[in-house]
């Protein structure tokens, strides 16, 4: 090819990936959500003379350009493969990956974050606990990065001065050591959450420090959900999907569910979960405010409320075999100075069981 | 509206090149104007009276200086006029609130600041109309008498809001008579593509490590060169990436701007950076500025002082802020240094020249990416072991890995290593042959791995809006 031919053929290509891209952008129908992004795409913005002047409908319109681009998961992709591999960014998006999992960056530790968390538990306890005649415990969950970060190069929170902090901050409460009961394995690769088949020895801990046992045997049964996780959508590498199992036992038949939101009842797993945007959700229907657990055939006759953020959804269920009622709470979505109309403290154990991603970020909690 | 979004690549480009090449002749400067102010508007619509303000003035104060060239007090009325109007516009704009905030802090009174925000690109479109009216004074150009063309040339959107500093000299015939190619439209497709990639690949990774560094609680003495050395290469590829855009979209529409940079991290001295750094600004205060003071064919008080004059200028140019000023100042005296003592030495070594020069260069841009001064001068210190950092700490780690191959990747684009290399594969034949090839598809490439960016929503922010 001489110079004249490949002139002409820049001024095509460009000219071609330039107009093709826009009239392809203009024409195709604007996506309501993106699945990989689990998050609703920006809709074209309304003209009006206000909205031009203040320049809102400008920056609005940056934003649903950019979200209903044509093969816009395709440039996310070839975006991220970029960062990995040419530029040898060790994370994307905060996203990084080692040993085949992916995980977020989550440091520095933010002990104003510990505080404020043992602050709220510490108001729960003031308020509803201190007089209800039950015990009260503490557990930490570690997240990913705990078994991850420090190993493979990454910044990492200081792990052990976050649960010394929140120990001293909420003296109140017995902790629960399960760090020693997880690893890596036990997570899943491309989301946050640990994997319920994998947490028995957490929940038989947890169990046996607030002095019940679990002793049942489970059956993991494969969804058959190709389960792509919220790390998947995040950081756009072409990562597998992975399976995803939930446990049964002759005893979590008979468990049933209370949602106070729904005001419904059904069992522990809602299996049409597993064809929505976030699988994990098969577990307890995800992120709910309140819901109560009954289980007739419990081996106790004991009542546990459990101070939960998503990780709770999943080792609930395997918790329930020794109690005949678990209140689950998550204060993210229900102030706790609104549980006086909704949940009786009296006789039952509390459990607070946080992960550490939500205690760094404790300004959820209200 | 910046070049590196969406809705410029594929929306605002694709408009303007369908309607500039149907358009007959007569009607390119009219489609060049009416895209440009809607560019303009883009991002701040209310500002756009301030731009037609200036082009109005300009146009009338340029027909009435050259009508009366011959009256040399109403010539020197009118261009005096014209200066006042837009200097005055800039002023008030970007100066009123540093002057007052100065004059509280010195009088004692609260005067309340006026909180104006800055009209995007005011002082490089300021500096465009005042060459405009000074050359028509001169009579080194003639007053243009179509408006349009005028307004064409102030507004121009490739160049209005981040330069280069196109003088109207440079483009006056290009304005009335200019070709356009298959060529130029490749030539200028290539340069703004390698201009979209030194923004997007280069700079804005480098300023998300700035942004890392500027709110880490872990900072340490290597983190802070890191962020140095980081911030050097950040404002070089950002600012010249928009440089090579706006050059590669005037030879698009079949103009040809002034270069503006020419890889100044190989100067020997600070001397020769600013022959290499910001052309169009630089030989904008010699040719306005410096010369009409007398340049260098003065007394040595005199010529030192219009060092001086010119590089407070050009420090407060850059912005309304004492770091800025300071920044001006420290590049004065090392300039006054070289001129008297040093400069010889510093163009006949090899080594130690670039080196000094580097320091410097990164030093100064510590100050002028200081929140303020004292922050500015706090960061210095903070690289020299003043302050107690430790030396390194596992955040720096992190990022030196993190970014190291971004940096090597920008070490590398701010030599002529790259260019040096391709015109020598290009001096035999079949290396012609393979770059032809090549040439297409590596654009294509970049200008995909672009768009991924700029899809994603990543690091985005453009660093030469503030001035």
């Amino acid at each position: 090819m001489n110079k004249k031919a490949k002139n002409i053929v820049v001024a095509l290509l460009c000219g071609l990936w330039i107009f093709g891209l826009s009239i392809w952008g203009i024409i195709q129908p604007d996506g309501e959500t993106s699945v990989s992004e689990r998050r609703k795409l920006a809709q074209m913005p309304k003209i009006s003379g206000e909205a031009l002047l203040s320049g809102s409908f400008m920056s609005s319109f940056e934003t649903y350009s950019a979200d209903q681009f044509p093969l816009r998961d395709g440039f996310r992709r070839l975006k991220s493969v970029g960062e990995y591999y040419i530029f040898r960014r060790k994370d994307s998006n905060g996203i990084y990956l080692k040993d085949g999992f992916a995980s977020k960056l989550e440091y520095p530790l933010n002990e104003d974050s510990i505080e404020t968390a043992a602050k709220r538990f510490d108001y729960i306890y003031e308020t509803y606990l201190k007089d209800s005649g039950g015990k009260v415990y503490l557990s930490v969950i570690p997240d990913k990065n705990y078994f991850m970060a420090e190993s493979g190069g990454y910044p990492s929170l200081d792990y052990g001065r976050a649960v010394e902090l929140l120990k001293e901050k909420a003296d109140f409460a017995e902790y629960i050591d399960i760090f020693p009961t997880l690893g890596l394995e036990d997570y899943y690769k491309t989301d946050t959450h640990w994997r319920q088949e994998k947490i028995v020895d957490a929940a038989k801990t947890l169990a046996e420090g607030m002095g019940t046992k679990l002793s049942a045997r489970y059956v993991a049964i494969d969804s058959g959900t190709d389960f792509y996780g919220v790390y998947y959508g995040q950081s756009a590498l072409p990562l597998s999907s992975e399976s995803l199992y939930y446990l049964e036992s002759d005893f979590l038949a008979g468990v049933s569910v209370y949602d106070y939101e729904s005001d419904s009842t059904g069992g522990v797993y809602n299996l049409e979960k597993l064809e929505g945007s976030d699988p994990y959700e098969v577990f307890l229907n995800g992120p709910r405010s309140l819901m109560v657990l009954n289980n007739p055939n419990a081996t106790t006759k004991k009542e546990l409320i459990i101070f939960r953020d998503s990780f709770g959804s999943s080792i609930a269920p395997l918790l329930s075999e020794a109690y005949s009622k678990i209140t689950l709470i998550d204060i993210r979505y229900l102030p706790s100075p609104n549980l006086k109309f909704f949940v009786d403290f009296d006789g039952a154990d509390t459990l607070f069981l946080y992960s550490t991603l939500i205690l760094n970020n404790a300004e959820t909690l209200k | 509206m910046v070049f590196s979004s969406i809705p410029f690549l594929y929306y605002f480009l694709p408009a303007v090149i369908f309607f500039y090449f149907i358009s007959p002749k007569r009607l390119k400067n009219t489609v060049l104007l009416v895209f440009s102010l809607l560019f303009y508007a883009w991002g701040e619509p209310k500002f756009l009276v301030f731009m037609v303000i200036s082009i109005i003035q300009g146009y009338i104060f340029g027909l009435l200086t050259e009508k009366f060239r011959s009256k040399k007090p109403l010539k020197t009325l009118f261009t005096a006029l014209s200066c006042v109007i837009s200097v005055g516009l800039l002023v008030y704009c970007k100066y009123a609130d540093f002057f007052i905030k100065n004059f509280n802090a010195l009088t004692g009174l609260s005067i309340p600041l006026l909180k104006i925000v800055l009209p995007i690109g005011i002082s490089f479109y300021t500096f465009q109309i005042l060459s405009y009216n000074i050359d028509v004074a001169r009579g080194t150009v003639s007053a243009q008498k179509n408006p349009i063309n005028l307004g064409a040339y102030v507004a121009m959107f490739p160049q209005l809001i981040a330069g280069p500093i196109v003088r109207y000299s440079d483009i006056a015939e290009q304005l009335e008579n200019r070709t356009h190619s298959i060529e130029k439209v490749s030539l200028g497709a290539r340069r703004f593509i390698i201009g979209l990639a030194k923004k997007v690949l280069i700079a804005n990774r480098l300023g998300e490590l700035i942004s890392v560094f500027k709110a880490s609680g872990d900072r340490s003495v290597i983190f802070v060169w890191l962020y140095a050395i980081a911030y050097s290469i950040h404002i070089y590829f950002d600012f010249s990436g928009y440089s090579d855009m706006a050059i590669g979209l005037g030879k698009i529409f079949g103009f040809d701007f002034p270069e503006n940079f020419n890889y100044p991290f190989i100067s020997k001295s600070a001397t020769e950076f600013w022959r290499r750094w910001h052309m169009t600004l630089g030989s904008w205060f010699r040719d306005y500025v410096y010369i009409p003071m007398g340049g260098n064919r003065v007394s040595k008080p005199r010529w030192l002082f219009n060092i001086l004059t010119v590089w407070l200028l050009t420090g407060f140019w850059h912005g309304a802020d004492w770091n800025f000023i300071v920044w001006g100042l420290m590049f004065a005296v090392l300039l006054m240094a070289e001129k008297l003592w040093y400069l010889k030495y510093l163009e006949k070594a090899k080594i130690w020249p670039h080196l000094y020069k580097l320091l410097f260069v990164a030093i100064s841009f510590v100050i002028f990416d200081g929140a303020s001064l004292g922050a500015g001068l706090k960061t210095i210190g903070e690289m020299f072991g003043i302050g107690g950092l430790p030396l390194i700490s596992a955040e720096a780690v992190y990022n030196l890995k993190n970014y190291a191959v971004v940096i090597i990747l920008g070490l590398i684009g701010s030599t002529p290593l790259v260019k040096s290399a391709v015109l020598k594969i290009a001096e035999n034949k079949v290396g012609e042959r393979i770059l032809n090839i090549a040439e297409p598809i590596a654009l294509v490439l970049l200008l995909a791995i672009c768009t991924g960016y700029l899809v994603d929503g990543s690091f985005n922010p453009f660093l030469y809006f503030r001035f």
